[in-house]
């Protein structure tokens, strides 16, 4: 088909729910210290599991960030997207009464959905068997409620779309919502993603030998895999002219994205695979290889995922990867909600000047070959101009997004 | 800013929509394999199988249930490598290979998946988190089922066997799955991140969803607890013919929306409106109607309103409710209204230009249409 | 088989190993020898390598260190793991 007429797409608006934070600006300035967040578990019993850490968020009363929803009828995910949406739309100044006028919707990404609800019936069915599920908590399971919870809390008519492509889902929604905006099927867009911590996820990556006992350290010789982690995130997207003419505060640029299928291996990530993604992003936002000043990375912190990662990039970049860091050693694995605080980060490396570090480096990875720059330890002062962002996930599903800054 | 400034920001950015063209249809569903079987039952107004296959102890609730007879795993996705596909992924899976052999030539690998789901397989993932709390260590799990519990695992699965490397994406839309599957699809066609794509949604039964649907009191008690899959071959309609490939019918329009609980017949019956208005159909135009909240309560009442209310009053001479032979199959739904219609038209065979209306609407405030048309003149 | 091996595992230990094997990668009993490799010859993944070490953790009741998957690679491998893991002989 011909590609159609486009619009330049801005971010003018950040919300963040995270261990690290409640708002983007909290969350930035725990990145940029490179404080570690995580820690021991407590939304479940964690007895008889050898490791019992996680990125939860501990002090989050929803009830203190949702105007409009009934935090009790919606799941823990839901909540945490619908506040971080609200936390969006009031950092970037738009009035709520007009982006509810406005042809504007949302698109969230999930890897678990509403994992707490399920995991609350499943100790229900446990308890008493599958008869005593409970009516109200039912209600509560589809994951489509994420988008559906956003829409409700700021009374938007648009779209409500939640994308369950794992641990990639915030960068499909985000390419989403670019194209939507784009395009002009939509005016105002809420892009992200959100998750919550649960047993299951934790027990599984156990399994496979993937999780950390306490300290998530990508890139490092010494690291051991991830930690499980929660949060929502969410962007607000808008046309660049409608940004100017309002007068708002402009992060960056969305320049553009790319999605594709290794169509190889449910678990294992192919790098030949995302370096092709890479390089459609590349195409898709108008820039070379040279052009790209930090890549935030999946950085999972597991040896496949670095090794994998690193080989992809040196396939596109060469010997001149650009520095490659994972706030993932500060937060953890936020699952679906991951590359939409990927993309945050982005967003604010861009338009205050820094490169986010990866927290707990000691000693970059020989095995990952020469010129590998993690950032380690905190930010470094720098002022990158294009910058992308890594999803992958279980399924092969890769995802890039490339953000400029906007002078 | 001037006012004249303003109201040009706001004034949408419209374009043409290509229409896509439906190449193919897989159907599993509880009236048999493919889509003969489930235009004849819906033909004869047949419901469909009714005994599940459960596992050993587990109890069902006292409702009417519709299930798929016979998956032909071994014959339709291989003897080896079953083992750990869960009953959602086989749905996708035999779906996607009846839509496929249905081509007289293999799609190639720029070919992209959108699946439709709600919750992935809520057995698979409720099943690992029991095993956690039942094992005597919590993470005594097995891991190779442990991709089951992630939503995208079917979708990740057809690419696997089918060699798809395009977009891969997976929707949790529930009700409204079918017709936002399309929308993505349109969108994915429209950029270039696949030349074609499989427009699927998949729903199994399991003794939890069954339960859940029971206790949660939206189905009317007469109702019954379904599943399902349906698998559809999307493509530009320029590129299909100009390829030489049947179209079986053509999607219009795919538009969506949102409301809150009390003006949902008013959001659905304009989202109809609008989705008629993109496709340059005039209401007197539209010979059928696909229903899809059939059996939920309050709201088959609200759908058939926004319906009537949206074609000026009456609805069309043809009305399908798939989900009398069905079931309700939540994510499925969408896409089954889809091929309850064409399984009906190929049955008919009449040669007759039709247009469809397929409404699609939630308790948790999405709402959306498409429309459908058939022996459009071409060019 | 190494004698030292046979003198450690039981029987029924034994016999439940190449059990699990057989299930975890769909072999036929025929198929797997003492030697033949997994990956080469049995198409498993390292997917299906984790759910054999999680089986015999389950079913005997040991624990096994996930950097030993590396010397999983075939049913002598597995047997000389599994002695080292039930404790009888630290040097195997």
């Amino acid at each position: 088909m011909p590609e159609p007429e486009t619009r330049r797409v801005v971010v003018t608006g950040l919300g963040a729910v995270s261990s690290a934070g409640i708002g983007a600006a909290e969350f930035t300035a725990a990145i940029r210290a490179g404080r570690r967040t995580t820690s021991p578990i407590t939304s479940f019993d964690t007895t008889g599991f050898p490791h019992v850490h996680a990125g939860e968020v501990h002090d989050f009363e929803p009830a203190e960030w949702l105007r409009r929803i009934e935090p009790t009828q919606w799941g823990r995910s839901s909540q945490f997207a619908a506040s971080a949406a609200r936390l969006a739309v009031a950092d970037s100044g738009l009035p709520e009464s007009e982006l509810a006028r406005a042809r504007a919707g949302s698109v969230m990404g999930t890897t678990s959905g509403e994992s707490a609800v399920i995991e609350e019936l499943v100790g229900q069915w446990s308890a008493d068997g599958l008869k005593s599920l409970g009516t109200d908590r039912v209600g509560a399971v589809p994951a489509g409620r994420i988008a559906a919870a956003v829409n409700s809390e700021l009374r938007l008519s648009g779209e409500a779309l939640t994308l369950a492509t794992a641990c990639s889902a915030s960068n499909y929604a985000l390419g989403y919502a670019y194209d939507m905006v784009a395009g002009g099927d939509a005016d105002y867009m809420l892009a992200g993603g959100a998750d919550s911590v649960n047993r299951w996820a934790h027990a599984g990556f156990y399994r496979l030998g993937a999780l950390a006992e306490e300290v998530c350290r990508p890139f490092d010789a010494h690291r051991s895999g991830i930690l499980t982690a929660e949060g929502g995130v969410a962007l607000l997207l808008e046309p660049y002219d409608r940004a100017v003419a309002r007068g708002a505060r402009i992060y960056a640029e969305v320049l553009g994205y790319s999605v594709n299928c290794d169509a190889e291996h449910m678990v294992h990530p192919d790098p030949t695979s995302i370096a092709a993604c890479i390089r459609a992003a590349h195409r898709s936002a108008g820039v070379t290889p040279e052009q790209i000043d930090y890549i935030c990375a999946h950085g999972t912190g597991t040896r496949t995922n670095d090794a994998t990662e690193v080989a992809a990039a040196r396939e596109v970049f060469g010997d001149r990867i650009p520095p490659i860091s994972s706030i993932k050693s500060m937060i953890g694995h936020t699952m679906g909600a991951a590359s939409g605080f990927g993309a945050l980060i982005c967003c604010q490396a861009l338009h205050e000047g820094f490169l986010p570090p990866t927290a707990g480096v000691e000693e970059i990875d020989p095995a990952l070959g020469a010129g590998v720059d993690p950032v380690p330890g905190t930010a470094r002062p720098a002022r990158p101009q294009v910058v992308q962002n890594h999803g992958f996930a279980f399924g092969g599903n890769n995802a890039i997004t490339v953000f400029g800054r906007v002078a | 800013m001037s006012t004249a400034a303003v109201e040009a920001l706001q004034a949408p950015v419209t374009h043409a929509v290509e229409p896509l063209a439906i190449t193919a249809v897989g159907a599993a569903t509880p009236a048999g394999l493919g889509l003969e079987a489930l235009g004849r039952a819906l033909a004869a107004g047949r419901p469909g199988h009714a005994e599940p296959s459960v596992q050993e102890g587990e109890s069902l609730p006292p409702r009417p249930i519709r299930a798929v007879p016979d998956l032909r795993v071994t014959e339709l996705i291989g003897r080896k490598g079953n083992r750990h596909l869960d009953r959602t992924t086989r749905l996708g899976l035999v779906s996607c290979r009846l839509a496929l052999d249905s081509l007289p030539v293999p799609v190639g690998s720029r070919t992209g998946v959108v699946l439709g789901t709600s919750t992935g397989s809520i057995r698979s993932s409720s099943e690992y988190s029991l095993e956690t709390l039942h094992q005597e260590r919590p993470y005594l799990v097995n891991p190779s089922l442990f991709p089951n519990t992630v939503m995208n695992c079917a979708a990740g699965q057809i690419a696997i066997r089918h060699g798809l490397k395009g977009v891969n994406a997976t929707l949790a839309g529930g009700h409204l799955a079918g017709v936002q599957a399309l929308r993505y699809a349109r969108n994915a066609l429209r950029h270039g991140h696949a030349d074609r794509l499989l427009v699927s949604g998949v729903e199994e039964f399991c003794a939890q969803s069954a339960w859940g649907w029971h206790q949660s009191g939206a189905l009317s008690p007469d109702a019954a607890v379904g599943e399902g899959a349906a698998l559809l071959v999307v493509e530009a309609e320029d590129a299909a013919r100009s390829a030489g490939r049947r179209v079986l019918a053509r999607v219009l329009a795919c538009e969506t929306g949102y409301a809150d609980r009390g003006g949902l017949a008013r959001a659905l019956a304009s989202v109809i409106g609008s989705a008629l208005g993109r496709s340059g159909k005039d209401p007197a135009e539209v010979t059928a109607v696909s229903l899809g909240a059939t059996g939920l309560v309050g709201l088959d009442r609200i759908e058939v309103r926004a319906v009537r209310s949206a074609l000026g009053g009456a609805l069309p001479d043809q009305v399908v409710r798939v989900k009398e032979t069905v079931g309700e199959c939540f994510s499925a739904g969408g896409v089954l209204q889809i091929a309850g219609l064409l399984g009906l038209w190929q049955l008919e065979n009449t040669g007759a230009a039709r247009t469809a209306v397929v409404p699609a609407v939630s308790r948790d405030g999405q709402v959306g249409c498409v429309v459908l048309d058939l022996n459009a003149p071409v060019g | 088989m190494s004698t030292d091996m046979t003198s450690i595992l039981t029987a029924e230990q034994d016999a439940q190993l190449r059990e699990i094997i057989i299930e975890v990668l769909e072999l036929e009993a025929d198929e797997l020898t003492d030697t033949s490799s997994f990956v080469d010859d049995h198409d498993a993944d390292s997917l299906l390598a984790i759910e054999i070490l999680a089986r015999i953790e389950k079913d005997l009741g040991i624990t096994i260190p996930q950097d030993d998957l590396v010397d999983m690679g075939n049913l002598d491998g597995v047997r000389a793991v599994v002695v080292r893991n039930l404790g009888g002989d630290k040097d195997a």
